[in-house]
Protein backbone atom coordinates (compact mmCIF):
# COMPACT_ATOMS: atom_id res chain seq x y z
CA UNK A 1 0.00 0.00 0.00
CA UNK A 2 1.31 3.42 -0.98
CA UNK A 3 0.38 6.52 1.02
CA UNK A 4 0.56 9.96 -0.58
CA UNK A 5 -1.38 13.14 -1.08
CA UNK A 6 -0.70 16.23 -3.14
CA UNK A 7 -0.67 18.44 -0.04
CA UNK A 8 2.64 16.88 1.04
CA UNK A 9 4.09 19.53 -1.24
CA UNK A 10 2.83 22.30 1.05
CA UNK A 11 5.85 21.47 3.23
CA UNK A 12 7.95 24.03 1.41
CA UNK A 13 10.73 26.22 2.82
CA UNK A 14 11.02 28.28 -0.35
CA UNK A 15 12.52 27.99 -3.83
CA UNK A 16 16.19 27.94 -2.80
CA UNK A 17 15.81 25.42 -0.01
CA UNK A 18 17.22 21.92 -0.63
CA UNK A 19 14.30 20.06 1.03
CA UNK A 20 12.24 20.78 -2.03
CA UNK A 21 8.71 19.62 -2.87
CA UNK A 22 9.89 19.43 -6.49
CA UNK A 23 11.36 16.05 -5.49
CA UNK A 24 7.88 14.63 -4.98
CA UNK A 25 6.48 16.25 -8.09
CA UNK A 26 9.34 14.84 -10.15
CA UNK A 27 9.05 11.37 -8.57
CA UNK A 28 5.30 11.01 -9.06
CA UNK A 29 5.49 12.31 -12.62
CA UNK A 30 8.26 9.80 -13.37
CA UNK A 31 6.20 6.92 -11.98
CA UNK A 32 3.24 8.09 -14.05
CA UNK A 33 5.38 8.35 -17.18
CA UNK A 34 6.63 4.82 -16.55
CA UNK A 35 3.02 3.65 -16.30
CA UNK A 36 3.42 2.14 -12.83
CA UNK A 37 1.67 4.78 -10.70
CA UNK A 38 -1.39 3.45 -8.92
CA UNK A 39 -3.79 5.65 -6.98
CA UNK A 40 -2.32 5.99 -3.47
CA UNK A 41 -4.19 6.08 -0.19
CA UNK A 42 -4.78 9.68 0.86
CA UNK A 43 -4.10 10.01 4.61
CA UNK A 44 -5.76 12.40 7.06
CA UNK A 45 -3.55 15.02 8.68
CA UNK A 46 -2.32 14.24 12.19
CA UNK A 47 -4.11 16.01 15.03
CA UNK A 48 -2.44 18.36 17.49
CA UNK A 49 -2.75 15.67 20.20
CA UNK A 50 -1.02 13.11 17.98
CA UNK A 51 1.90 15.51 17.43
CA UNK A 52 2.02 16.07 21.20
CA UNK A 53 2.62 12.35 21.74
CA UNK A 54 6.31 13.05 20.99
CA UNK A 55 6.68 16.86 21.07
CA UNK A 56 6.45 19.51 23.77
CA UNK A 57 3.49 21.84 24.04
CA UNK A 58 5.83 24.85 23.87
CA UNK A 59 7.34 23.73 20.56
CA UNK A 60 3.93 23.07 18.99
CA UNK A 61 2.65 26.45 20.23
CA UNK A 62 5.53 28.22 18.53
CA UNK A 63 5.06 26.35 15.25
CA UNK A 64 1.34 27.18 15.27
CA UNK A 65 2.02 30.84 15.98
CA UNK A 66 4.71 31.04 13.28
CA UNK A 67 2.20 29.48 10.85
CA UNK A 68 -0.01 32.51 11.45
CA UNK A 69 2.90 34.89 11.07
CA UNK A 70 3.30 35.50 14.82
CA UNK A 71 6.94 35.07 15.69
CA UNK A 72 7.96 34.30 19.28
CA UNK A 73 11.25 36.10 20.04
CA UNK A 74 12.87 32.84 21.24
CA UNK A 75 12.17 30.83 18.07
CA UNK A 76 15.86 30.09 17.50
CA UNK A 77 16.05 28.19 20.79
CA UNK A 78 13.46 25.87 19.33
CA UNK A 79 15.41 25.43 16.09
CA UNK A 80 12.87 27.52 14.17
CA UNK A 81 13.41 30.55 11.98
CA UNK A 82 16.95 29.38 11.22
CA UNK A 83 18.58 29.13 7.81
CA UNK A 84 17.90 25.39 7.76
CA UNK A 85 14.38 25.42 9.18
CA UNK A 86 12.78 28.77 8.36
CA UNK A 87 9.16 29.45 9.23
CA UNK A 88 6.47 29.79 6.56
CA UNK A 89 2.71 30.42 6.55
CA UNK A 90 0.78 27.24 7.20
CA UNK A 91 3.83 25.25 8.32
CA UNK A 92 2.01 23.62 11.23
CA UNK A 93 -0.63 22.05 8.99
CA UNK A 94 1.93 21.19 6.27
CA UNK A 95 4.00 19.32 8.85
CA UNK A 96 0.93 17.64 10.35
CA UNK A 97 -0.05 16.36 6.89
CA UNK A 98 3.33 14.59 6.58
CA UNK A 99 3.00 13.21 10.11
CA UNK A 100 -0.51 12.05 9.21
CA UNK A 101 0.83 10.00 6.31
CA UNK A 102 3.38 8.10 8.36
CA UNK A 103 0.89 7.66 11.20
CA UNK A 104 -1.68 6.29 8.75
CA UNK A 105 1.00 3.81 7.65
CA UNK A 106 1.33 2.64 11.25
CA UNK A 107 -2.46 2.31 11.59
CA UNK A 108 -2.69 0.26 8.41
CA UNK A 109 0.03 -2.08 9.61
CA UNK A 110 -1.76 -2.49 12.94
CA UNK A 111 -4.91 -3.32 10.94
CA UNK A 112 -3.11 -6.17 9.18
CA UNK A 113 -1.39 -4.56 6.18
CA UNK A 114 2.12 -5.98 5.64
CA UNK A 115 3.95 -3.42 3.54
CA UNK A 116 3.39 0.33 3.49
CA UNK A 117 5.33 2.90 1.48
CA UNK A 118 4.77 6.46 2.66
CA UNK A 119 5.94 8.73 -0.17
CA UNK A 120 6.92 11.56 2.14
CA UNK A 121 7.99 12.23 5.71
CA UNK A 122 11.12 10.80 7.29
CA UNK A 123 11.72 13.98 9.31
CA UNK A 124 14.19 12.28 11.61
CA UNK A 125 15.99 15.34 13.05
CA UNK A 126 12.96 16.85 14.84
CA UNK A 127 13.36 16.44 18.59
CA UNK A 128 11.01 16.55 21.56
CA UNK A 129 11.60 20.23 22.18
CA UNK A 130 13.11 21.53 18.96
CA UNK A 131 12.81 21.55 15.21
CA UNK A 132 16.10 20.83 13.46
CA UNK A 133 17.66 20.25 10.08
CA UNK A 134 14.60 20.80 7.80
CA UNK A 135 12.41 18.81 10.22
CA UNK A 136 9.54 20.46 12.13
CA UNK A 137 7.60 17.48 13.53
CA UNK A 138 8.94 13.94 13.78
CA UNK A 139 6.49 11.81 11.79
CA UNK A 140 8.58 8.67 12.38
CA UNK A 141 8.44 8.96 16.16
CA UNK A 142 4.72 9.72 16.18
CA UNK A 143 4.13 6.52 14.16
CA UNK A 144 6.56 4.48 16.27
CA UNK A 145 4.95 5.64 19.52
CA UNK A 146 1.49 4.87 18.15
CA UNK A 147 2.63 1.28 17.64
CA UNK A 148 4.54 0.83 20.91
CA UNK A 149 1.52 2.12 22.84
CA UNK A 150 -0.37 -1.02 21.84
CA UNK A 151 2.59 -3.20 22.81
CA UNK A 152 4.39 -3.65 19.49
CA UNK A 153 8.17 -3.85 19.32
CA UNK A 154 9.48 -1.55 16.61
CA UNK A 155 12.84 -1.70 14.84
CA UNK A 156 13.78 1.55 13.11
CA UNK A 157 16.42 1.46 10.37
CA UNK A 158 17.71 4.81 9.10
CA UNK A 159 19.81 4.86 5.92
CA UNK A 160 19.68 8.64 5.48
CA UNK A 161 23.25 9.97 5.24
CA UNK A 162 22.66 12.10 8.36
CA UNK A 163 22.35 10.63 11.85
CA UNK A 164 18.73 9.90 12.83
CA UNK A 165 19.19 11.93 16.00
CA UNK A 166 15.60 13.01 16.63
CA UNK A 167 14.21 9.47 16.56
CA UNK A 168 17.13 8.22 18.65
CA UNK A 169 16.77 10.83 21.41
CA UNK A 170 12.96 10.62 21.57
CA UNK A 171 13.11 6.84 22.17
CA UNK A 172 16.50 6.79 23.92
CA UNK A 173 15.23 5.16 27.10
CA UNK A 174 12.65 2.86 25.51
CA UNK A 175 13.33 -0.87 25.47
CA UNK A 176 10.66 -1.64 22.89
CA UNK A 177 12.24 0.56 20.20
CA UNK A 178 15.45 -0.46 18.44
CA UNK A 179 16.99 2.39 16.47
CA UNK A 180 19.71 1.64 13.97
CA UNK A 181 21.26 4.50 12.04
CA UNK A 182 23.92 4.21 9.36
CA UNK A 183 25.28 7.62 8.43
CA UNK A 184 28.32 9.63 7.49
CA UNK A 185 30.41 10.26 10.60
CA UNK A 186 29.27 13.15 12.76
CA UNK A 187 32.89 14.19 13.16
CA UNK A 188 32.30 16.18 10.01
CA UNK A 189 28.65 16.12 9.07
CA UNK A 190 25.46 17.51 10.59
CA UNK A 191 24.13 16.90 13.24
CA UNK A 192 27.46 15.84 14.77
CA UNK A 193 26.03 13.01 16.87
CA UNK A 194 25.60 9.30 16.12
CA UNK A 195 28.77 7.96 17.71
CA UNK A 196 29.06 4.23 18.41
CA UNK A 197 28.97 4.91 22.14
CA UNK A 198 25.45 6.39 22.01
CA UNK A 199 23.75 3.10 22.88
CA UNK A 200 20.66 4.12 24.85
CA UNK A 201 19.87 4.50 28.54
CA UNK A 202 17.76 2.67 31.10
CA UNK A 203 15.46 0.18 29.42
CA UNK A 204 16.77 1.44 26.07
CA UNK A 205 20.38 0.47 26.83
CA UNK A 206 21.89 -1.49 23.94
CA UNK A 207 18.86 -0.80 21.75
CA UNK A 208 20.16 2.35 20.05
CA UNK A 209 22.78 1.52 17.44
CA UNK A 210 24.89 3.91 15.41
CA UNK A 211 27.27 3.04 12.62
CA UNK A 212 29.09 6.24 11.62
CA UNK A 213 30.85 5.74 8.29
CA UNK A 214 33.92 7.40 6.84
CA UNK A 215 33.38 10.15 4.27
CA UNK A 216 33.75 8.72 0.72
CA UNK A 217 32.50 5.28 1.73
CA UNK A 218 31.49 3.40 -1.44
CA UNK A 219 28.93 0.71 -2.27
CA UNK A 220 31.03 -2.30 -1.37
CA UNK A 221 32.10 -1.15 2.08
CA UNK A 222 28.64 0.19 2.94
CA UNK A 223 26.95 -3.07 1.98
CA UNK A 224 29.56 -5.13 3.81
CA UNK A 225 28.88 -3.46 7.16
CA UNK A 226 25.13 -3.15 6.52
CA UNK A 227 24.78 -6.86 5.82
CA UNK A 228 26.85 -7.74 8.88
CA UNK A 229 25.03 -5.42 11.26
CA UNK A 230 21.35 -5.12 10.36
CA UNK A 231 20.26 -8.81 10.30
CA UNK A 232 22.34 -9.45 13.42
CA UNK A 233 20.56 -6.67 15.33
CA UNK A 234 17.09 -7.52 14.01
CA UNK A 235 17.50 -11.17 14.86
CA UNK A 236 18.50 -10.31 18.41
CA UNK A 237 15.74 -7.73 18.91
CA UNK A 238 12.83 -9.69 17.31
CA UNK A 239 10.66 -6.74 16.24
CA UNK A 240 6.98 -6.90 15.33
CA UNK A 241 7.44 -4.26 12.67
CA UNK A 242 10.25 -2.58 10.77
CA UNK A 243 10.22 1.18 10.08
CA UNK A 244 12.68 2.34 7.43
CA UNK A 245 13.74 5.94 6.83
CA UNK A 246 14.89 5.68 3.21
CA UNK A 247 16.75 8.96 2.76
CA UNK A 248 18.55 9.04 -0.60
CA UNK A 249 21.30 11.48 0.33
CA UNK A 250 24.06 8.89 0.69
CA UNK A 251 24.02 8.89 -3.13
CA UNK A 252 27.29 10.14 -4.65
CA UNK A 253 25.53 13.04 -6.40
CA UNK A 254 24.22 14.49 -3.15
CA UNK A 255 25.44 18.07 -2.70
CA UNK A 256 25.20 18.09 1.12
CA UNK A 257 27.16 14.99 2.13
CA UNK A 258 30.13 12.83 1.23
CA UNK A 259 29.13 9.18 0.91
CA UNK A 260 29.39 7.61 -2.54
CA UNK A 261 26.54 5.13 -2.94
CA UNK A 262 25.23 4.42 -6.42
CA UNK A 263 21.71 3.33 -7.34
CA UNK A 264 23.08 -0.25 -7.48
CA UNK A 265 23.76 -0.12 -3.74
CA UNK A 266 20.27 1.26 -3.11
CA UNK A 267 18.73 -1.53 -5.16
CA UNK A 268 20.54 -4.06 -2.99
CA UNK A 269 19.64 -2.19 0.24
CA UNK A 270 15.92 -2.12 -0.59
CA UNK A 271 15.88 -5.80 -1.58
CA UNK A 272 17.66 -6.67 1.66
CA UNK A 273 15.33 -4.56 3.80
CA UNK A 274 12.30 -6.30 2.28
CA UNK A 275 13.97 -9.67 2.94
CA UNK A 276 14.82 -8.70 6.53
CA UNK A 277 11.21 -7.63 7.10
CA UNK A 278 10.09 -11.10 6.00
CA UNK A 279 12.74 -12.89 8.04
CA UNK A 280 12.63 -10.91 11.27
CA UNK A 281 9.48 -8.74 11.44
CA UNK A 282 6.66 -10.96 10.18
CA UNK A 283 6.87 -9.19 6.82
CA UNK A 284 5.62 -5.92 8.33
CA UNK A 285 7.51 -2.88 7.08
CA UNK A 286 6.77 0.83 6.80
CA UNK A 287 9.04 2.84 4.49
CA UNK A 288 9.22 6.62 4.50
CA UNK A 289 11.27 8.98 2.35
CA UNK A 290 13.78 11.38 3.94
CA UNK A 291 16.76 13.46 2.85
CA UNK A 292 18.03 13.55 -0.72
CA UNK A 293 19.12 16.81 -2.27
CA UNK A 294 20.30 15.87 -5.73
CA UNK A 295 17.06 15.81 -7.73
CA UNK A 296 18.65 13.53 -10.32
CA UNK A 297 19.92 10.93 -7.85
CA UNK A 298 17.10 11.14 -5.31
CA UNK A 299 14.23 10.67 -7.75
CA UNK A 300 15.89 7.59 -9.31
CA UNK A 301 16.60 6.05 -5.90
CA UNK A 302 13.00 6.48 -4.78
CA UNK A 303 11.66 5.24 -8.14
CA UNK A 304 13.75 2.12 -7.51
CA UNK A 305 12.20 1.78 -4.06
CA UNK A 306 8.69 2.09 -5.55
CA UNK A 307 9.40 -0.66 -8.12
CA UNK A 308 11.02 -3.06 -5.65
CA UNK A 309 8.28 -2.41 -3.11
CA UNK A 310 5.68 -3.53 -5.66
CA UNK A 311 7.87 -6.31 -7.07
CA UNK A 312 7.84 -4.64 -10.50
CA UNK A 313 10.54 -5.27 -13.12
CA UNK A 314 13.04 -2.39 -13.23
CA UNK A 315 13.05 -0.20 -16.31
CA UNK A 316 16.47 0.48 -17.80
CA UNK A 317 15.91 3.81 -19.50
CA UNK A 318 13.76 6.64 -18.24
CA UNK A 319 10.95 7.85 -20.54
CA UNK A 320 12.21 10.34 -23.15
CA UNK A 321 9.27 12.71 -22.77
CA UNK A 322 9.72 12.89 -19.01
CA UNK A 323 13.46 13.52 -19.39
CA UNK A 324 12.89 16.30 -21.94
CA UNK A 325 10.26 18.00 -19.79
CA UNK A 326 12.37 17.98 -16.62
CA UNK A 327 15.66 18.80 -18.32
CA UNK A 328 13.97 21.87 -19.80
CA UNK A 329 12.46 22.83 -16.46
CA UNK A 330 15.68 22.35 -14.45
CA UNK A 331 17.95 23.66 -17.18
CA UNK A 332 20.44 20.81 -16.90
CA UNK A 333 20.88 17.26 -18.19
CA UNK A 334 19.58 14.29 -16.18
CA UNK A 335 20.87 10.73 -16.00
CA UNK A 336 18.81 8.96 -18.70
CA UNK A 337 18.87 5.52 -17.04
CA UNK A 338 17.46 4.30 -13.72
CA UNK A 339 20.92 3.19 -12.70
CA UNK A 340 24.04 5.34 -12.62
CA UNK A 341 26.59 5.14 -15.43
CA UNK A 342 29.77 3.12 -14.81
CA UNK A 343 32.71 5.10 -13.40
CA UNK A 344 30.49 8.01 -12.50
CA UNK A 345 32.98 9.52 -10.09
CA UNK A 346 36.79 9.37 -9.98
CA UNK A 347 38.53 6.51 -8.21
CA UNK A 348 38.95 7.06 -4.48
CA UNK A 349 42.61 6.53 -3.53
CA UNK A 350 41.91 5.73 0.14
CA UNK A 351 39.31 3.05 -0.62
CA UNK A 352 41.01 0.24 1.32
CA UNK A 353 41.70 2.39 4.35
CA UNK A 354 38.09 3.59 4.39
CA UNK A 355 36.77 0.02 4.23
CA UNK A 356 39.11 -0.97 7.05
CA UNK A 357 38.00 1.90 9.28
CA UNK A 358 34.33 1.08 8.67
CA UNK A 359 34.98 -2.54 9.66
CA UNK A 360 36.67 -1.33 12.84
CA UNK A 361 33.72 0.95 13.65
CA UNK A 362 31.33 -1.99 13.17
CA UNK A 363 33.47 -4.10 15.49
CA UNK A 364 33.45 -1.39 18.18
CA UNK A 365 29.69 -1.02 17.88
CA UNK A 366 28.96 -4.74 18.18
CA UNK A 367 31.31 -5.04 21.15
CA UNK A 368 29.52 -2.17 22.88
CA UNK A 369 25.94 -3.33 22.35
CA UNK A 370 26.29 -7.12 22.28
CA UNK A 371 26.21 -7.54 26.09
CA UNK A 372 22.88 -5.62 26.22
CA UNK A 373 21.24 -6.71 22.99
CA UNK A 374 21.96 -10.44 23.03
CA UNK A 375 20.24 -12.62 25.59
CA UNK B 1 36.46 28.48 31.44
CA UNK B 2 37.70 28.75 35.02
CA UNK B 3 38.75 26.21 37.63
CA UNK B 4 35.55 26.90 39.58
CA UNK B 5 33.54 25.79 36.49
CA UNK B 6 35.12 22.34 36.39
CA UNK B 7 36.18 21.61 39.99
CA UNK B 8 34.39 19.12 42.23
CA UNK B 9 32.97 20.45 45.45
CA UNK B 10 32.49 19.79 48.34
CA UNK B 11 35.71 17.84 48.82
CA UNK B 12 36.12 14.63 50.76
CA UNK B 13 39.12 14.94 53.16
CA UNK B 14 40.92 12.97 55.87
CA UNK B 15 42.91 13.97 58.95
CA UNK B 16 46.64 13.12 59.24
CA UNK B 17 45.86 10.71 62.10
CA UNK B 18 43.66 8.48 59.94
CA UNK B 19 45.17 5.07 59.15
CA UNK B 20 46.00 4.06 55.61
CA UNK B 21 43.35 1.36 55.88
CA UNK B 22 40.67 3.94 56.66
CA UNK B 23 41.85 6.26 53.88
CA UNK B 24 41.95 3.44 51.35
CA UNK B 25 38.44 2.34 52.27
CA UNK B 26 37.23 5.88 51.65
CA UNK B 27 38.88 6.00 48.22
CA UNK B 28 37.36 2.67 47.25
CA UNK B 29 33.87 3.50 48.50
CA UNK B 30 33.73 6.86 46.74
CA UNK B 31 35.56 5.73 43.60
CA UNK B 32 38.17 8.49 43.85
CA UNK B 33 41.97 8.64 43.81
CA UNK B 34 42.93 11.76 45.76
CA UNK B 35 42.33 12.80 49.36
CA UNK B 36 43.40 16.22 50.64
CA UNK B 37 44.60 15.98 54.23
CA UNK B 38 43.13 18.65 56.50
CA UNK B 39 44.10 19.50 60.07
CA UNK B 40 42.20 22.19 62.04
CA UNK B 41 40.60 23.42 58.83
CA UNK B 42 43.94 23.88 57.12
CA UNK B 43 45.26 21.89 54.14
CA UNK B 44 48.41 20.12 55.33
CA UNK B 45 48.95 17.50 52.64
CA UNK B 46 47.53 15.21 50.01
CA UNK B 47 47.42 11.43 49.81
CA UNK B 48 46.64 9.41 46.68
CA UNK B 49 45.69 5.80 46.07
CA UNK B 50 49.18 5.37 44.64
CA UNK B 51 50.83 6.67 47.84
CA UNK B 52 48.80 4.16 49.82
CA UNK B 53 49.49 1.24 47.50
CA UNK B 54 53.23 1.96 47.55
CA UNK B 55 53.30 2.38 51.32
CA UNK B 56 51.42 -0.87 51.87
CA UNK B 57 53.23 -2.93 49.23
CA UNK B 58 55.13 -6.07 50.20
CA UNK B 59 58.02 -4.51 48.30
CA UNK B 60 58.14 -1.66 50.80
CA UNK B 61 61.40 -2.18 52.79
CA UNK B 62 59.63 -1.18 56.02
CA UNK B 63 56.96 -3.81 55.38
CA UNK B 64 53.26 -3.21 54.93
CA UNK B 65 51.16 -2.18 57.88
CA UNK B 66 47.93 -0.60 56.64
CA UNK B 67 46.37 -0.63 60.06
CA UNK B 68 49.21 1.05 61.96
CA UNK B 69 50.59 3.56 59.44
CA UNK B 70 49.06 7.05 59.57
CA UNK B 71 48.15 9.19 56.56
CA UNK B 72 50.42 11.91 57.98
CA UNK B 73 53.46 9.66 57.48
CA UNK B 74 53.01 9.03 53.75
CA UNK B 75 51.22 12.15 52.51
CA UNK B 76 52.83 14.75 50.24
CA UNK B 77 53.30 17.90 52.29
CA UNK B 78 54.16 20.56 49.76
CA UNK B 79 50.78 20.63 48.03
CA UNK B 80 50.43 22.45 44.73
CA UNK B 81 47.05 24.20 44.69
CA UNK B 82 44.82 26.24 42.42
CA UNK B 83 42.50 29.19 42.90
CA UNK B 84 38.83 29.06 41.75
CA UNK B 85 39.44 31.96 39.37
CA UNK B 86 42.45 30.38 37.64
CA UNK B 87 41.75 29.57 34.00
CA UNK B 88 41.48 25.81 33.34
CA UNK B 89 44.42 25.90 30.94
CA UNK B 90 46.62 27.19 33.74
CA UNK B 91 45.54 24.31 35.96
CA UNK B 92 46.27 21.91 33.09
CA UNK B 93 49.73 23.42 32.55
CA UNK B 94 50.67 23.16 36.23
CA UNK B 95 49.49 19.57 36.45
CA UNK B 96 51.34 18.65 33.25
CA UNK B 97 54.60 20.33 34.28
CA UNK B 98 54.63 18.94 37.80
CA UNK B 99 53.30 15.58 36.61
CA UNK B 100 50.57 15.52 39.23
CA UNK B 101 47.03 14.21 39.02
CA UNK B 102 45.05 16.83 40.91
CA UNK B 103 45.01 20.30 42.42
CA UNK B 104 43.15 21.11 45.63
CA UNK B 105 41.43 24.47 45.15
CA UNK B 106 41.99 27.05 47.91
CA UNK B 107 40.24 30.34 48.45
CA UNK B 108 41.54 32.42 51.39
CA UNK B 109 43.26 29.30 52.78
CA UNK B 110 39.96 27.39 52.82
CA UNK B 111 39.65 24.22 50.77
CA UNK B 112 36.70 24.85 48.41
CA UNK B 113 37.16 22.19 45.73
CA UNK B 114 39.43 19.83 43.86
CA UNK B 115 40.25 19.54 40.17
CA UNK B 116 41.62 16.30 38.70
CA UNK B 117 42.78 15.12 35.29
CA UNK B 118 39.32 13.67 34.68
CA UNK B 119 37.71 17.07 35.28
CA UNK B 120 40.07 18.54 32.68
CA UNK B 121 39.03 15.84 30.19
CA UNK B 122 35.42 16.84 30.87
CA UNK B 123 36.44 20.43 30.15
CA UNK B 124 38.03 19.31 26.87
CA UNK B 125 34.81 17.52 25.91
CA UNK B 126 32.79 20.63 26.70
CA UNK B 127 35.16 22.78 24.66
CA UNK B 128 35.27 20.48 21.63
CA UNK B 129 32.13 18.35 21.87
CA UNK B 130 28.88 18.63 20.01
CA UNK B 131 26.25 20.19 22.23
CA UNK B 132 23.80 21.25 19.50
CA UNK B 133 22.90 19.67 16.16
CA UNK B 134 25.50 21.25 13.90
CA UNK B 135 27.82 20.86 10.93
CA UNK B 136 31.55 21.40 10.87
CA UNK B 137 33.79 23.71 8.87
CA UNK B 138 37.55 23.65 8.96
CA UNK B 139 39.39 26.67 7.56
CA UNK B 140 43.10 27.52 7.32
CA UNK B 141 43.62 31.21 8.02
CA UNK B 142 46.73 33.36 7.63
CA UNK B 143 48.13 34.12 11.10
CA UNK B 144 47.42 37.85 11.18
CA UNK B 145 44.96 40.22 12.83
CA UNK B 146 41.42 40.27 11.49
CA UNK B 147 41.35 36.92 9.68
CA UNK B 148 39.11 35.18 12.20
CA UNK B 149 36.87 38.25 12.23
CA UNK B 150 36.64 38.03 8.44
CA UNK B 151 35.53 34.40 8.75
CA UNK B 152 32.97 34.95 11.51
CA UNK B 153 31.75 38.14 9.82
CA UNK B 154 31.11 36.16 6.66
CA UNK B 155 29.10 33.55 8.58
CA UNK B 156 27.15 36.23 10.43
CA UNK B 157 26.35 37.90 7.11
CA UNK B 158 24.69 34.68 5.93
CA UNK B 159 22.68 34.32 9.15
CA UNK B 160 24.65 31.27 10.24
CA UNK B 161 24.90 30.78 14.00
CA UNK B 162 28.20 29.49 15.42
CA UNK B 163 27.83 26.85 18.15
CA UNK B 164 31.52 26.46 18.89
CA UNK B 165 34.81 27.70 17.54
CA UNK B 166 38.28 26.30 18.13
CA UNK B 167 41.51 27.55 16.69
CA UNK B 168 45.09 26.41 16.99
CA UNK B 169 48.39 27.36 15.34
CA UNK B 170 49.51 25.41 12.28
CA UNK B 171 53.19 25.99 11.57
CA UNK B 172 54.33 29.60 11.81
CA UNK B 173 52.15 31.21 9.21
CA UNK B 174 48.69 29.73 9.67
CA UNK B 175 45.91 29.19 12.17
CA UNK B 176 43.46 26.32 11.82
CA UNK B 177 39.89 27.26 12.75
CA UNK B 178 37.30 24.56 13.43
CA UNK B 179 33.80 25.99 13.51
CA UNK B 180 30.56 24.17 14.37
CA UNK B 181 27.63 25.90 12.67
CA UNK B 182 23.86 25.39 12.89
CA UNK B 183 23.37 24.17 9.35
CA UNK B 184 23.18 21.01 7.22
CA UNK B 185 24.46 22.93 4.26
CA UNK B 186 28.16 23.11 5.03
CA UNK B 187 29.08 22.22 1.44
CA UNK B 188 27.31 25.31 0.15
CA UNK B 189 28.94 27.44 2.85
CA UNK B 190 32.34 26.01 1.94
CA UNK B 191 31.81 26.89 -1.72
CA UNK B 192 30.85 30.43 -0.83
CA UNK B 193 33.88 30.75 1.47
CA UNK B 194 36.19 29.50 -1.30
CA UNK B 195 34.77 32.12 -3.63
CA UNK B 196 35.74 34.71 -1.00
CA UNK B 197 39.31 33.36 -1.03
CA UNK B 198 39.22 31.27 2.15
CA UNK B 199 41.23 28.03 2.27
CA UNK B 200 38.52 25.56 3.35
CA UNK B 201 39.89 22.16 4.39
CA UNK B 202 36.55 20.59 5.31
CA UNK B 203 34.13 19.86 3.73
CA UNK B 204 36.25 19.06 0.67
CA UNK B 205 35.54 20.16 -2.85
CA UNK B 206 34.02 17.31 -4.85
CA UNK B 207 35.68 16.75 -8.21
CA UNK B 208 32.41 15.55 -9.84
Amino acid sequence: MVIYREEYRLYNFGPDHPFSPVRLEMLTSLLQALGVWRAPLSPPEASREEVLSVHSERLVKRVEAASRGELYPDLEHYGLGTGDTPVFPGMDRAARILVGGTLEGARRIMAGEKRVLQLGGGLHHAQYDRASGFCVYNDLSVAIRHMTQVGLRVAYVDIDVHHGDGVQWIHYEEGEVLTLSLHESGRYLFPGTGHVYEIGRGAGLGKKLNLPLEPFTEDESYLEVFEALVPWALKAFRPDVLVVQAGADAHYLDPLADLLLTARAYERLFRLLLEYAEAYAGGRVLFTLGGGYSLDGTVRVWALLYHLFHGLPLPERLPEGWLRTWEARLGRPLTPTLHDPEGAYPEIPRREEIAKRNRLTLQRLTELVAPHLLH
Amino acid sequence: MLVRDVMKSPVLTVGPEATLEEAYKLLLERGIRHLPVVEEGRLVGIVTDRDIRLATSHLNPKGPCPGCTRVGEVMTREVVTAHPLDPVEEAARVMRERKIGCLPVLEDEALVGIVTGIDLLDALLRLTGVTEPSGRLEVRLPDRPGELARLTGFLAGRGVNIHSLLSYPEGREFVRAVVRVNTLETHLLAEALRREGFDVLWPPKKPW
